[in-house]
This record gives structure tokens, C-alpha cells and sequence, in this order.
């Protein structure tokens, strides 16, 4: 049932390939004329690249690695099953087509239900970017580490652990970075309260 | 020849409070004899939570914040949150706005690159060119006085523009400055890439490879050193950086003397910006029309710039109201510092603060 809806997802973002030229034609002088919030190209046109992306991953990692393709500006954004995090990560380092060799970002948002890690990857022979997230639910925020096949996010990693609390499985070192060892919570979550977790005396590691 | 020589490891700690680290950074150094064996660098000291605070102030409310990140180049910083920002709004910069942002931020490029020039020497055990680049860099800290009354947090960008024009003859005297910084290049260049001490102390020290540059998520002149042409002013043009010339210096062997000499390089290339800018400045409004209340669109926004230190990168994730909900920066020196480790094993107690103080952090910015 599930892969016959991805397979819908994927003949329909064909059919959007295929009229989007047009309809990018059409947007521009709409736009001209003040009509009402006409549809951004640069979202539709990213769209489009999200989708061939996400056609190339799930060619070689199976239907349903990638959840969601949506687009901020002109940038394609990939929701990734975090299960298969460091491999789809890996696959689109070392696959010629996608060659997106370079980590610019590495960041965590707590959405209340739940936790985002986000990547912005860069492609440095081609120059384009996108981004890849995962989801983790919070009360047991796990995700697969990316330090062994990117040594560049090792201390971004400990920095979503530290102020997360995501743990990441396979990570070489994972302790807190920016908190002392002794610090109670994870500030950057919204339920954080600094008073409630203030440390007792400064520095000194609770027992 | 006694073998009966008792040897074991030592333990060392740099820091946190060593005149070589520039700020508050410890080092924890493995030592077999003079070798090191391993090193743990431990940051966070001067963690403020930056971004935790970000999420309880307004956008214009978190300019100052930026300012205490890499103080040495605040005015780049103001301008990586407010560019993105302007980029989720969609906001036009009236012209005379983007034209005096640019020449700020490459004069605030010279002189974080001429304080570079100045400590990183001063940990070698040269004395003089730190007392020299001070003095240069007092002629742009004067002109930053001048504009926007502060010295070293500006607090000089706002969402639209800029928050003062440029008082009368200011245009003069950065248009002075350029030909007197030119000269004193050309003197620094033969005073110190000649050294012979100097040259022992950086050549083939500390050697990045292109492909640990990749992996380690490297920018800026670390990056640049090893031969990777990537300059966000170039490859992902911002604000007016597609009309100006000038070159992306790269280096070729990507050791300690590269770092140091494509700091040299970069001065050149920001006075040729800087240039072209002053020449060019037309008259006009310096802030556009902009809401009262700064409502960023619901969505997330990624925009980067090129630091003084490499990638310098502001993500904000909106739900609409006039604060963030969440606020990220990428900071070039904590991500720069991690390869730190890899370059010291193996290495000599010695090159340690060759190898760091090339690296060029500010922990400001490393602990955010």
C-alpha cells in the first residue's frame, strides 16, 4: 500500500516536470501585474530538482527513504527516514550525480513533537546546494552519526547532543560541548527552564 | 647507554587562560618527550548561549548579540543576520545602503586580517609587526568610530540598510586609506615573507589536504590554502560582490605558510573591493522602507557570507512572528578548530602554537 503511494508521488512529480516549464512562463508576467501571491518559480523549480534528487536515492536505497520534498526559495529541502540518514547522507556524497561534497550546515530545531537535525549540502564542482533533515521523536531523540563518514560534523553532533539532547549512534566521542559535564537538561529545547535547571553550586557535576 | 631510563607520557594543559590561544581555550596535549601524542581541545568557556537568547528577542534586538561573536569582524556579522533576514523578506537595499555595507566589511576584513598578521607573529616571537599593524588598524577602527560610534561592536546594520550614512568626508578618507595600505602591504610582505626564522617556523608545517578540507567542512582561508577556489563572494554572489573585480587567492600547499601569506593576499583583494566601492558610491537613502515590527514569513531560511574566518552562515526558522523560533549560526572558527587535532599528532610541542594561532580562531565565535 505504501509503495504503491510513493509510486503515485513519483509519476505525479513527472507530470509536474513536465508542465513546469509553462507554468514558470506564465508566473513571471503574472507577477508584473500585481496578481494575488502568485506561485514563487523558484520554489516550483527547486521542487522539481528535490524530486529528481529524491528519485536517485530511492533508486538505490528503496522506496520511502525520502518522506517529504519541499522547497524554501531555491532550495530543495529533503525529508529524509532517519533510519537510512548516513547512507542517503553518504549517497549523495559519493554518487557522481549528486556529488554534494561539502557540509556548509549542520543544525538542530525542537519542534515540540519533535526533533529536526537539517544539513545544507554543497556540491563543490557543480556549485549547487539543498538540504536533507530527519526527524527523532523527542523523548527518545536517536539518530544514526554522521562523524564516521563526515569527520566535519563530529563537534556539531556534540552540540545537538549538548543542547538537544539527540544522541547520535556510532559517534566517536559524544560528550557535551558547550555545558560542563555536570548540566542538567538540554537549553536549547523549548520545555528548557533555566531555573529549574540550574546547577546547584557552579560546576560542580550533580550526584 | 642505560636503558633503564624511566619514560612515560605527560599530560599538558594549554590554557584555558594562555596568552597563545587568544582567548579562553584549553588544550589538553598528550606529550611523548617533545612529540604529541594526542590533543583535546576543550571549548566553551565563553559560551553565552547566543542563540538561546536569539529565540526572546526581536530581529533588530539581536544585531548587538552578533557583534560579541567574532568581535574582530562585527560589522560581517551584523551584516550575516541581516541579509538573511532581508533574504526570507525579500526586502530591496536602497544602493547607497549596499555600497557603504561593502566597504565596511572588507575594512573590517583588513583589520581582522592585520590583527591575524600581528598575534600570529607575536606567538612566533616576532615582537615588531604586532606594534606595526596596530597602527593601521587604528586608522580603520577611527573610521568605524567615525560612522558608527563604536570601536569594536558596531551595532551598525539594520533589516533595510544601514542605521547612519556616512558622515561629510568619511568617502575621503577611506579613499586616503587605500594607497597608505598598499604601501604597507608591500612592507610587510618584504618584512616578513622573507624571514628566514619565519619561513623554518610555517613552511611544511601543519599541512591540510584537499580532501580533509572537504571533510572537515573547512572555509575560508583554511579552505582556500589547500587550492579549493571557494569564496562565497564569488561562487554565491551577495549584496554587490558580482560588480566588483578581484581574485579568489588560493594557495597550493595548504601549510602554515599559505594561511599566513593568502591573509596578506586578501588585504590586497578586499583594498581592490574597497576601491571600486568608494569610487562608485552613488547619493541617497540608507535604509528602505522597512515595517516597524520585522515579521519574517513562517519557513526556514539558510543565507551565508563569506567571514573573515571562512563560511559564515545564519539559519532562521520562523513561524511567523517578529522573533525566531529558532536561530542557528554556522561559525567558521568552531568548525574550522576541529581539525586542529589531526594536525597536532605527530607534531612537535613546538609547532603547537604555529599550528593553532594558524588556524585562526576567535573563541568568541568558537563558543558562540
Amino acid at each position: 500500500m505504501a509503495e504503491d503511494k510513493q509510486a503515485d508521488k513519483v509519476a505525479s512529480s513527472e507530470t509536474v516536470e513536465k508542465a513546469a516549464p509553462e507554468k514558470t512562463a506564465k508566473a513571471a508576467p503574472a507577477k508584473a501585474a500585481k496578481a494575488p501571491a502568485p506561485p514563487d518559480p523558484r520554489v516550483e523549480q527547486a521542487k522539481q530538482q528535490g524530486e529528481a534528487i529524491k528519485v536517485a536515492i530511492e533508486q538505490k536505497l528503496g522506496a520511502g527513504t525520502v518522506e517529504e520534498v519541499i522547497a524554501s526559495k531555491e532550495v530543495p529541502i529533503l525529508r529524509i527516514a532517519s533510519a537510512k540518514w548516513r547512507e542517503a547522507i553518504t549517497f549523495l556524497r559519493d554518487d557522481p550525480e549528486q556529488r554534494f561534497d561539502y557540509i556548509e550546515l549542520f543544525a538542530g530545531t525542537d519542534y515540540k513533537d519533535y526533533i529536526e537535525v537539517v544539513l545544507y549540502l554543497h556540491a563543490m564542482s557543480r556549485g549547487t546546494y539543498i538540504s536533507v533533515k530527519t526527524r527523532t521523536p523527542r523523548e527518545q531523540a536517536v539518530l544514526p552519526s554522521l562523524a564516521p563518514v563526515f569527520p566535519g560534523v563530529n563537534w556539531e553532533e556534540r552540540e545537538v547532543f549538548d543542547l538537544l539532547g539527540v544522541t547520535f549512534e556510532g559517534h566517536p566521542d559524544l560528550r557535551r560541548i558547550m555545558m560542563w559535564d555536570g548540566w542538567n537538561g538540554h537549553p536549547l529545547r523549548k520545555d528548557y527552564s533555566e531555573f529549574e535547571n540550574m546547577p546547584q553550586r557552579g560546576g560542580e557535576p550533580r550526584g | 647507554m642505560s636503558t633503564s631510563l624511566r619514560t612515560e607520557e605527560m599530560i599538558l594543559n594549554v590554557g584555558p587562560q594562555h596568552p597563545s590561544t587568544h582567548g579562553v581555550f584549553r588544550l589538553v596535549v598528550t606529550l611523548d618527550g617533545e612529540q604529541i601524542i594526542d590533543a583535546d581541545p576543550v571549548v566553551g568557556y565563553l559560551h553565552r548561549g547566543t542563540e538561546k537568547l536569539a529565540e526572546g528577542l526581536q530581529y533588530t534586538q539581536i544585531i548587538p548579540y552578533t557583534d560579541r561573536l567574532d568581535y574582530l569582524a562585527a560589522m560581517l556579522n551584523n551584516y550575516a543576520l541581516v541579509h538573511t533576514v532581508e533574504y526570507a523578506l525579500d526586502l530591496e537595499i536602497p544602493a547607497r545602503a549596499e555600497y557603504l555595507r561593502v566597504i565596511v566589511m572588507e575594512l573590517n576584513r583588513i583589520a581582522s586580517h592585520l590583527l591575524f598578521l600581528g598575534t600570529y607573529l607575536l606567538d612566533l616571537g616576532a615582537m615588531s609587526p604586532f606594534l606595526y599593524v596596530f597602527q593601521e588598524r587604528e586608522r580603520i577602527v577611527q573610521l568605524f568610530n567615525e560612522i558608527c560610534g563604536a570601536r569594536l561592536t558596531y551595532n551598525y546594520m539594520r533589516v533595510g540598510g544601514v542605521k547612519w550614512d556616512a558622515p561629510p568626508g568619511w568617502i575621503e578618507k577611506v579613499r586616503d586609506f587605500i594607497p597608505f595600505m598598499r604601501e604597507k602591504v608591500k612592507m610587510y610582505d618584504k618584512l616578513i615573507s622573507g624571514n628566514e626564522i619565519f619561513l623554518h617556523r610555517v613552511r611544511g608545517i601543519g599541512v591540510i589536504t584537499k580532501e580533509d578540507a572537504l571533510q572537515y567542512s573547512l572555509s575560508g582561508i583554511n579552505l582556500r590554502s589547500t587550492g579549493i577556489a571557494f569564496d562565497l563572494r564569488k561562487n554565491r554572489p551577495y549584496s554587490l560582490y558580482n560588480q566588483f573585480e578581484f581574485d579568489v587567492v588560493t594557495g597550493k600547499n595548504g601549510d602554515c605558510f599559505d594561511r599566513y601569506y593568502l591573509h596578506l593576499e586578501e588585504i590586497r583583494q578586499s583594498l581592490r573591493i574597497v576601491e571600486q566601492a568608494v569610487a562608485q558610491i552613488p547619493e541617497g537613502p540608507v535604509l528602505g522602507k522597512v515595517p516597524k515590527l520585522i515579521r519574517v514569513p513562517a519557513g526556514e531560511y539558510y543565507r551565508s557570507i563569506e567571514g573573515a574566518r571562512g563560511e559564515l552562515g545564519v539559519y532562521i526558522v520562523s513561524d511567523g512572528k517578529d522573533k525566531p523560533y529558532r536561530l542557528k549560526l554556522r561559525r567558521p572558527s568552531f568548525v574550522n578548530l576541529q581539525i586542529l587535532r589531526k594536525l597536532l599528532i605527530g607534531q612537535s610541542m613546538a609547532n603547537l602554537i604555529a599550528i593553532l594561532g594558524a588556524v585562526d580562531i576567535v573563541l568568541g565565535e568558537v563558543d558562540a
